[in-house]
This record gives structure tokens, sequence and C-alpha cells, in this order.
């Protein structure tokens, strides 16, 4: 299919006067992992609601696989696998169950193999009779993983997919979602508020505030745009920074707190800074570059 | 993909423990009526023909199978609707306060099919919590109390019918008990569309069929015009078949408008739930 | 003279006919106690306002003085006096005085009409008018007023067994003024009528046939419940 695999255009959606989106436009192309970025109530939820079909939108188009939603809902769902929000599963029923009862309206049959080997692969085999009301939050992510690869989907829609997720868990689904991309080239959308997740596992992404989508494009070419933030921790923090505007007079350097001083410069200055200083007698205790995306995230948002 | 969203939806009722209960409440007012008539059944009895007993003396098996089969499906008006609304009022509120209307929501399957599985399989539970009815009423109660001719009592006086003349009327009875039964769990569906949790539309329904029972039961000229068009006129019209003669036409009339009730709900349902935005 | 005469006659007419009245009721007693016990198949008719019934079968057994059952597979209606109550009334001898009531013709049948008034407190039976055949010593009708249960009419019709002055038909007229339909009794709120009968009286015939007479009947048969 060519052209991108979902294309929103000017999505509107208003619950009674407010206005939750307004105008939101982006595209992700076959192959993304497309980054879904915004503070809360910026109206992530909203949209990929409309691109599922959970909401109607006021006004606007939503095409999936090139065909409109509108008119083809049934035949773009077949193809989507989604988690909104937590995934929410029939407590009274096991983990096998739950899987059997989805996988039946999805589209596709799955057998009873498929099921297991599904829940060994999201780590929950062994416990697939078991009811899930007994479930930990984390294990119910799992299987709503599950749930959306069970059908062998093309395109992958995940809205906070960590949330409420230990480290360890944050990790398998990070690199989960980072072998569909690369192992079944399968297309995904993921909505996060884990900043350090967008920057490592998306290539492109789009970025929502108060309704309107903000910038939208590759994840690098956004944040290789700005700045590296470098932190020191070095000794004699006060002339160390004198040393460094005297040397390098176009760097801002500013003290953050203690010994820790904060420059902004190209990634090919942290070698020679290092060097300066370290000939300059001074000691340096660490050397640590700073998340860009979180500032360049908060300066969108703040603009 | 109608046929498999509702299997999923028998599996549901299946697996949740409320189903059983309203079985198990029917079951067990069921056997406390049969204590109670076994106990003091007579009491009942010159209940029923106090107003002839001056005069006149009934002879024969009067507390017999059929006449408390009788006493069993007069509990139609209230209780058992309960009951029914208790199942069928959580099918798409329960599923919006789990959680699961938004994953179902998602899948390939159209709005119209998931609420009309719904309407089906609270169809079906409907059907064997009236077939549950039917077997203790008819197979059970007879066992304990044998049968015999039937002594009904209605505002036209008493009506004594023969023994060989009695099963058919009670099975045309449950099927139009049924299709009352069937109209309080298509409306409770089309309430529990409008919900976000399972207690409101049971409540509703209740409040409804009961706020309905009164209306019907007033002699007051200005509910006259409207009282024919309300469900629960025509949930008593089972009684029609142990009249003599059977007025054909009331029941015929009965059926229908229940019918349509049925339709007007699953309407209402399916257009509710189509437009409603899925937010939970 | 003449008058003296008329009046000894009168007198004495009248004497001989007031015993005629007691004489009548002992034979008729006599006649009665000829039976010990019965059975017999009855068809029984109920043509009562404000109850339907399609005519039922039973077999009523009856015992001295005053044991009576009906057995029926169905529900039969039968009047709550009038069976056993006047061979049971009539049997005390000393609780009622009889008063002749002249002669009258009833089906073709010469009868002579005897009041019978209870003379004890407390009688369910308040007046017995009995129309009664002396040649066959059978009684014709009856008409009782009771105490509880309004008045009733019995007409009598006599074929096989007339030797024991047991009927072959029976046909009760009962006092229905008090029947009422409560609007809430009948639970259905689709009827909201409340009915009384227009009517004032209704039937029950009852046809009978072959007793079985004096075979001996249990006492526990009468206990025994159906």
């Amino acid at each position: 299919m060519d052209g991108p695999i979902i294309e929103v255009k000017n999505l509107s959606k208003k619950f009674g006067t407010f206005e939750a989106i307004k105008d939101v436009s982006f595209s992700v192309n076959k192959g993304d992992v497309f980054g879904f970025l915004g503070p809360n109530g910026a109206g992530k939820s909203t949209t990929i609601r409309c691109m599922l079909s959970l909401i109607a939108p006021n006004s606007g188009t939503i095409a999936i696989f090139g065909k409109n939603l509108a008119n083809h809902r049934t035949q773009i769902l077949k193809n989507i696998g989604c988690i909104i929000e937590k995934p929410d599963f029939y407590r009274y029923l096991s983990a096998e169950k739950n899987l059997e009862m989805f996988a039946r309206i999805s589209g596709r049959d799955s057998s009873k193999k498929e099921i297991q080997e599904m829940l060994e692969f999201v780590g929950l085999d062994g416990r697939g009779k078991d009811k899930v009301k007994g479930f930990s939050h984390g294990m119910k992510q799992r299987l709503g993983i599950a749930q959306t690869l069970l059908h062998k989907p093309d395109l992958i829609i995940l809205d906070e997919p960590t949330t409420g997720l230990d480290p360890q868990g944050i990790i398998e689904v990070r690199n989960l979602i980072l072998r569909l991309k690369t192992e079944q080239q399968k297309t995904v959308l993921l909505s996060s508020h884990q900043l350090s997740e967008i920057e490592i596992i998306a290539n492109r992404m789009v970025i929502i505030n108060k309704g309107k989508s903000m910038i939208e494009g590759s994840v690098d070419a956004l944040v290789n745009e700005q700045d590296l933030l470098l932190q020191i921790d070095v000794s004699d923090h006060q002339n160390a920074m004198k040393a460094i505007e005297l040397e390098f007079p176009a760097l801002h350097v500013k003290h953050l707190h203690g010994a820790i001083i904060e420059i902004a410069l190209e990634k090919e200055m942290v070698p020679k800074i290092n060097y300066f200083l370290v000939n300059k007698g001074f000691s340096i205790h660490s050397l640590e570059p700073k998340r860009k995306l979180e500032d360049f995230f908060m300066k969108i948002i703040q603009e | 993909m109608l046929v498999r969203n509702t299997y999923n939806e028998f599996i549901k009722i299946i697996a949740k423990p409320r189903s059983y209960i309203g079985l198990g409440v029917l079951t067990a007012l069921i056997f406390v009526i049969l204590f109670a008539m076994k106990a003091d059944g007579s009491s009942f009895i010159s209940f029923v023909t106090s107003s002839f007993e001056q005069t006149l003396t009934f002879n024969g098996n009067i507390l017999n199978g059929n006449l408390i089969a009788f006493i069993i499906l007069q509990m139609l008006i209230v209780h058992i609707p309960l009951l029914v609304a208790l199942v069928t009022g959580d099918l798409i509120s329960g599923e919006a306060a789990m959680g699961t209307i938004r994953m179902l929501a998602t899948k390939p399957i159209s709005r119209t099919n998931i609420v009309l599985s719904k309407f089906i399989a609270g169809a079906v539970y409907t059907l064997i919590l009236t077939l549950w009815l039917a077997f203790l009423a008819l197979v059970v109660v007879k066992w304990m109390f044998g049968t015999g001719d039937l002594i009904v009592l209605n505002s036209n006086g008493l009506i004594i019918l023969q023994e060989q003349d009695i099963m058919w009327r009670y099975l045309c009875s449950f099927f139009v008990a049924y299709l009352a039964l069937l109209t309080v769990s298509s409306l409770s569906i089309c309430l529990s569309a409008f919900a976000e949790n399972s207690i409101g539309p049971i409540v509703s329904t209740m409040g409804i069929i009961i706020l309905f029972t009164i209306i019907g039961s007033m002699d007051v000229t200005v509910f006259d015009s409207i009282k024919k068009f309300l469900f629960t006129t025509h949930m008593a019209s089972w009684r029609s078949f142990f009249e003599d003669p059977i007025n054909l036409k009331d029941i015929w009339q009965s059926i229908l408008i229940l019918i349509l009730h049925n339709i007007l709900f699953v309407v209402i349902a399916v257009l509710k739930f189509n437009k409603k935005d899925i937010t939970s | 003279m003449k008058n003296l005469l008329v009046i000894y006659f009168l007198f004495f007419s009248f004497l001989s006919f007031s015993q005629t009245s007691d004489q009548i009721i002992a034979q008729l007693i006599t006649k009665i106690n000829l039976v010990k016990d019965y059975s017999v198949k009855a068809s029984i008719k109920a043509d009562i306002p404000m109850i339907k019934i399609l005519p039922v079968n039973a077999t009523i057994y009856f015992k001295q003085k005053d044991k009576f059952k009906v057995v029926t597979k169905g529900i039969a209606i039968l009047p709550k006096q009038g069976f056993t109550d006047v061979s049971n009334f009539l049997s005390k001898k000393g609780s009622y005085v009889c008063v002749d009531g002249g002669t009258k013709v009833l089906n073709g049948i010469l009868t002579n009409m005897i009041t019978v008034i209870p003379t004890v407190e407390n009688s369910e039976i308040i007046l017995a008018k009995l129309w009664i055949d002396t040649k066959r010593k059978l009684i014709i009708k009856t008409d009782l007023t009771t105490r509880g249960s309004g008045s009733v009419t019995i007409d009598y019709q006599y074929a096989a067994q007339v030797a024991y002055g047991l009927p072959d038909q029976i046909i009760f007229t009962v006092d229905v003024k008090k029947f009422k339909m409560p609007k809430s009794v009948s639970g259905n709120v689709n009827q909201s009528n409340a009915k009384t009968s227009q009517k004032k009286t209704g039937t029950i015939t009852i046809k009978l046939s072959s007793y079985v007479i004096n075979k001996g009947i249990s006492d526990e048969f009468f206990k025994k419940k159906n």
C-alpha cells in the first residue's frame, strides 16, 4: 500500500462546550514506531479513541490503510490491535478464556495452541487457566499485549502501555515494541508520558498540546536540532564556569546545584570541554548529557 | 460476527455468578410456596372460595399441582421480572463499568451487532428462566401435589377447568409469559445502553414496571386511554388462557403490543449505542 | 246440635290430621333408617351465577347418622346444606314440632306439606318445609331455611331405589344473593371491575345411579383424606 498507514486531517472533537481536540493532523508511515506525545489532558486519548471509532469526531477525516474509517470501520479494525489506557478483561473468566473471546471477534480465528504460545510470549505461561481477577496490573498489561497481537494485526496502537509497570516491565514492553518493528515489520503508534521511551523507540512523533498538534517529524531530526545539555560535576565549579566562558564565549554555562554546572553545546564539543577542564587542573567527577527530548518537549508545550 | 459475539455473550452469562442468583432465588421462592401450601394450603383455598362457602362446599383435590402452578405463575407480576433485570440490566452498562466495552468496541464488529448479540443472549437467558419456572411449576409441583381440576378466581367469578383441559392452556400461557419477561429483558438492556453502571438500569426497570402497574390498576378516567399501550397491562395476559371462553382477540392484541415494545426497545438501544462516545 | 256436630267433627279431623303429620314423619324416619350406609355414582351439574364448571362425576358415600364423603377426580360443587341435614334433623325426635300445611300436587304426585320447626336453640335449620308422598313414604321436595347458609330448595325424583327412599335425581336450588367478587382477590390488574351476581339463585343437579346399599363402610374410610 502506498501512502501513509494512518492519515489524520483536521480532527476536532467537542464534549459539550469543551474543545478536546481541534484541527489535529498527522500521518504515520508503514513501519514507523510513531510517538504520540503530550501532557495530561492534551487530547491524546481523545485522538486515539477517534482513530479506533470509540468516539465520533465532530469534523476531520481519519484514513487507515488508505481507507476512510467512517466507511470501512470493520475492515480496518480487523487489522488493528490496541490497548487503550489500562486493558480491561472479564475478571470472572480465565486469561485463556478472555483471549479466546476477543480472538473470536477479532476477524481471525486463533487456535488453542496459538493462544498458549502467545501467553508464553508475554510471560504468562502457566497462568492461562487463572481468573483475571487474581492478576496484578503488570500481568493484565501483558495479557493486554497478548490480546493485541493474537490476531496478527499490521497496525498496533498503544495508549500509555507502560503505565503502572515496574522498571523490568517497562523494559520488557519497550523491547517487545522494538521486536515488533524490526522482526515483524509492524507499524506501532505509541502514546506515552515516558519521554525517554519515545526517544529510544520511536522514529517519528507528534507533540500535541491543549487539543492541538504542535509539531510533527522524525525524532532524531527534531531532537538533534537542539543543543545537547551537558551536566558536569566539577571541583571548584565557579572558577570552572569562568574558565569555560572565557575560552568558549559562545557557550552558555549555568550553575545547577552543588558542584554541578550545565552547558548547552553540540555533541562534538563534549570531548573538547572535557580536555580543557582536565588540562586546567579541574577534577571532573561526572559528565552526563541531559535528555534533550524532555527539554524540547517542555519548550514546545510552553509555547 | 453476530453469531460469534452472541456465543461470547452466552459464555459471559454462564460465567457470571449473578446469573445463578436468578435461578436460585426462583427455585427458593417456589419451594417456599410449596412448603406453605403443604403446611397450610387449605387456608389459601378458603381465601379463594370464601365468597361461596356460606352456601356451597367444594369437594375433591382442590389443592393440586395445577392450582399451585397457577399461584406460582402469579409471581410473574413483580418477582420474576426483577430476576430477569438483575442479569440483563447489566449486559451493556456492566461492561462499561468494567471497562471491557472499550475492548469490545475496538473489535471489527459493528455496534449494532454488539447490541443485538446482547439482546439475543438476554432473550435466551430469559427463556432458560421461563423454562426452569415451567419445569418446576408443571413437573416438580405436580409430582409433589398430584394433578386435578383447576379452580381459578377472577373478577368474573370462579372457573373450574377440568384436568384434561389444562396442559395446553399452561403451554400457551408460558409462551405469553415468556413474551412478557422478554419485554422486561429488552427494557433493561435498552436502559443499560444509557448507563455506565449496573444498578441504574435494574432499578429503573423495576421502577418503570411498578409505576406502569400502578397506573394500569387505577380506575381513573385520565389514564384509560394510555393503559392499553402500557406493556405492564399485557404482562398478565397469560391469565386469559384460563378464562372460559378464551378471548383470543385480547390475547393477540397483548402479544402484538408486547412484540412492538420489544422492537421499540431494541431500536432505541441500537440507536443510542451507535451514537455513544465510549470514554470509559 | 248440628253446629255442635260440625265443631266436633272439625276438632277430631284436626286431631286426627295432626297425628298424621307426626306419624308421617315417623314413618319417613323408619324408611330412612332402612339404609345404614350406601355408596352411589353421581353426576353433578352446577348452574350457579359467577361459577363456571362442567359436569363432574363423583362417588358419594353415606353412613348413618351423618357421615358423608364425596370422592371425585376433579372438583365437585355441592350445597353446604341439604344432603344429609334433613334426615339428620328429622332423626332427633323431640327437637322439633310438626305443623300440617295441607296437601299439594307436585309433578303429578299428591303430597302432604309439613312444616317442621325446631324447638332447640342453635339449630342450624331454622325452618324446614317438607312435601311428602305419604303413600310411598318419600320426600318429594324440601325447603330449608338455615342459620348460616340461607335458603335451599331440594327437589327429589325416585326410580330404582324407591324401596329404600333413595332418589335417582336431586335438584338443589341455592340462594346466591351474597356472592360478590372483590377486585383485589382476582390478582389480575387488567380486570378492574368488581362484579356482583345478578341472579338470586343457582341450581345443582345431581343424577344418582348404581347404589350399593348396606354393604358396610368403615368409619375410618370417612376420616381418610382422598
